[in-house]
């Protein structure tokens, strides 16, 4: 009797430990966290996390809707747009008069980064989630974009 | 008053939200998901910000897409509704860091009452009566086993920072004491990573029973009445009505003004609700407090006459609450049912799915609230409440009367899609919900029936 009674409290904590672990994966979304641990007891849960989701834009599901009426020009062509991963301001230069991460013409390679975009003064990096031309920079510094606005738009390789 | 106010949720709330800000001549900011896109709030708001995926972490949890969107539209306050970060005082401190207010508790006070510990302390200084416990944490088994000998079983050992009926565990038993107490620590730990834990008397049977108040930060403070939610299933609402039945006007005054005075003491500003459990004898013991509005204000709205989300607001922003404790008379009564897409027939299961058919009732004293309509998608990715019906009536059998009309009366209907609805009429329906005699216990003794008479039949 009393055994069971351990065995289920046991099964709670791990559920509990579990639960944390997920919880915090979930929040782990986006930044560059790569390993964590969870304990409780006797209970342990180590994490081991691979590229982070959501730092390359081709993670992040496609949008039920145009976030912004300057987003893709309908029946656009079929250059890759790059699309912010999260809301807040666009730079296109890692500083103020630095030379921009890209400009119109420059080659891409994927997982270059190609631009910033700051949420509460931590700067998150964009990364080309396919490699190709620059054709067209649509945002300007210091704009504040919505998630998934369009940045800019490749020309994809090997199409030229 | 404010120029403009975001509103950091999503669904009814939202809407709700956004619906008081129109009428009180604030513009509405909405924020959604890329799932939420099409949602009703976006329509209605005078602007909408699309902040992050589906996945509430990314997007209504989000705090710096949050703060972005007001920035950039310029908003002077954010409304958190319920649920997601209404109740987190971390964001509460960012906000007023970041000079946006938010329309709700100061950061300090949330925390403080969000304590489950430091609260019972409080209001029972306060002159609210708790159950007979401990107030501080317990900190040793031997001083688990003193208190539980003391106070007498069954007990209940309760996490500090507990919370959605997580971290709890009854104790009937002498012999299982020890183990409870080490695994609802361990339990709280992991969760709410505060292993402090209390002991208080275990009620088998009680009613579910809380008191809305609103107070201004010039140190007014009324409330509104109670509800009775008792109809629960799993620790989650189904039905709540006000008043309740069970309360003499005498109990409704002195706990009612006890509960105003506790919240007055620590400096508790905006909508707020004192949770009770009502034993058979007539006798409330505070359980907790919730820094928020809650889904069913609806019922304090229709005996009151008051719109508490803009008596919110409106002290959010520094000015008086509108109406004193003698302009807030309890007038008839008032139910509402949360309709939810779950199937009951299969457990409650969540049903996601696109509603093509969508007649809500309408009628005299029927209020609906919803952000449902013809061709809107039932997401999985959140909670599955899809409306809230609202009758009055002079009294509480002729609103039964009323929600019987008005849910026969509402059609939603799409693939997949399976709602509440009959299983709210089979309950409004049941003798004993006609005889108000409703303990926390009776949708499971319900269920049991249900099952059994199906068995038999």
């Amino acid at each position: 009797m009393t055994e069971s009674k351990r065995t289920s409290a046991n099964q709670e904590l791990i559920r509990a430990v579990w639960d944390e672990a997920r919880d915090l994966i979930k929040r782990l979304e986006g930044s560059t966290v790569q390993r964590f641990s969870v304990e409780a007891g006797d209970t342990k849960i180590e994490i081991e996390r691979g590229m982070p989701a959501g730092v390359v834009a081709s993670a992040i599901p496609a949008a039920a809707g145009a976030p912004a009426e300057d987003s893709a020009p309908a029946g656009a062509d079929d250059r890759h747009p790059i699309k912010a991963p999260l809301v807040g301001t666009y730079y296109g230069a890692p500083s103020p008069g630095a030379d921009p991460f890209v400009k119109a013409g420059d080659s891409v390679e994927v997982g270059q980064t190609v631009a910033i975009v700051e949420a509460m003064k931590l700067m998150n990096h964009v990364q080309a989630d396919a490699a190709g031309t620059v054709a067209e920079i649509v945002t300007v510094d210091g704009q504040w974009v919505e998630f998934e606005q369009v940045l800019m738009y490749l020309e994809p390789a090997g199409e030229d | 008053m404010f120029e403009k106010v975001l509103i950091a949720n999503r669904g009814e709330i939202a809407l709700r939200v956004a619906r008081a800000c129109r009428e009180l001549g604030i513009k509405s900011v909405a924020v959604y998901s890329t799932a939420d896109a099409e949602s009703a709030v976006v329509r209605f708001a005078d602007e909408a910000v699309q902040i992050g995926p589906p996945a509430v972490a990314r997007s209504y949890l989000h705090i710096p897409s949050l703060i972005g969107a007001a920035q950039k539209t310029g908003a002077d306050a954010i409304h958190p509704g319920y649920g997601f970060l209404s109740e987190d005082p971390y964001f509460a401190e960012i906000c007023t860091d970041e000079g946006i207010t938010f329309i709700g508790p100061r950061p300090d006070v949330m925390e403080k009452v969000g304590d489950k510990a430091t609260a019972r302390d409080l209001m029972s200084k306060a002159g609210l009566p708790l159950l007979p416990g401990t107030v501080e944490p317990v900190n040793t088994v031997d001083e688990a086993h003193d208190i539980s000998r003391e106070i007498g079983y069954p007990v209940i050992i309760k996490a500090v920072a507990g919370g959605g009926g997580r971290g709890m565990s009854v104790v009937t038993r002498e012999e299982d004491l020890a183990n409870l107490y080490q695994s609802t620590r361990a339990t709280a730990q992991a969760v709410f990573k505060d292993s402090a834990v209390y002991i208080e008397r275990y009620l088998q049977t009680s009613r579910h029973t809380e008191i809305q108040l609103v107070c201004d930060s010039h140190g007014n403070g009324v409330y509104f009445g109670e509800r009775d939610c008792s109809v629960q299933r799993r620790h989650q609402k189904l039905i709540e009505e006000a008043p309740s039945v069970h309360l003499t006007p005498e109990t409704r005054r002195e706990v009612g003004e006890a509960a105003v005075r506790g919240a007055l003491s620590v400096g508790y500003t905006g909508a707020g609700t004192m949770e009770f459990l009502l034993d058979l004898e007539g006798n409330l013991f505070f359980m907790e407090m919730n820094a928020r509005i809650q889904v069913e204000h609806p019922v304090s709205e229709a005996v009151t006459g008051v719109d508490l989300i803009q008596e919110q607001i409106r002290v959010a922003a520094g000015e008086k609450l509108s109406v004193t404790q003698e302009d807030v008379p309890l007038r008839g009564h008032a139910i509402e049912c949360r309709i939810n897409a779950e199937d009951p027939d299969r457990d409650f299961a969540p049903t996601a799915g696109r509603i093509d058919t969508y007649i809500p009732p309408g009628g005299p004293w029927t209020r609906v609230d919803s952000h449902c309509y013809p061709g809107w998608m039932v997401s999985p990715f959140y909670d599955s409440l899809i409306a809230k019906v609202i009758v009055w009536a002079p009294d509480r059998d002729r609103a039964i009367d009323r929600m019987v009309r008005a849910l026969q009366e509402f059609e939603i209907s799409g693939r997949g899609v399976k709602t509440t609805i009959p299983f709210h009429l089979q309950i409004l329906d049941h003798p004993q919900f006609r005889s108000g005699d409703i303990t926390t216990d009776f949708v499971e003794h319900f269920m049991s029936e249900q099952t059994a008479a199906t068995a038999a039949g």
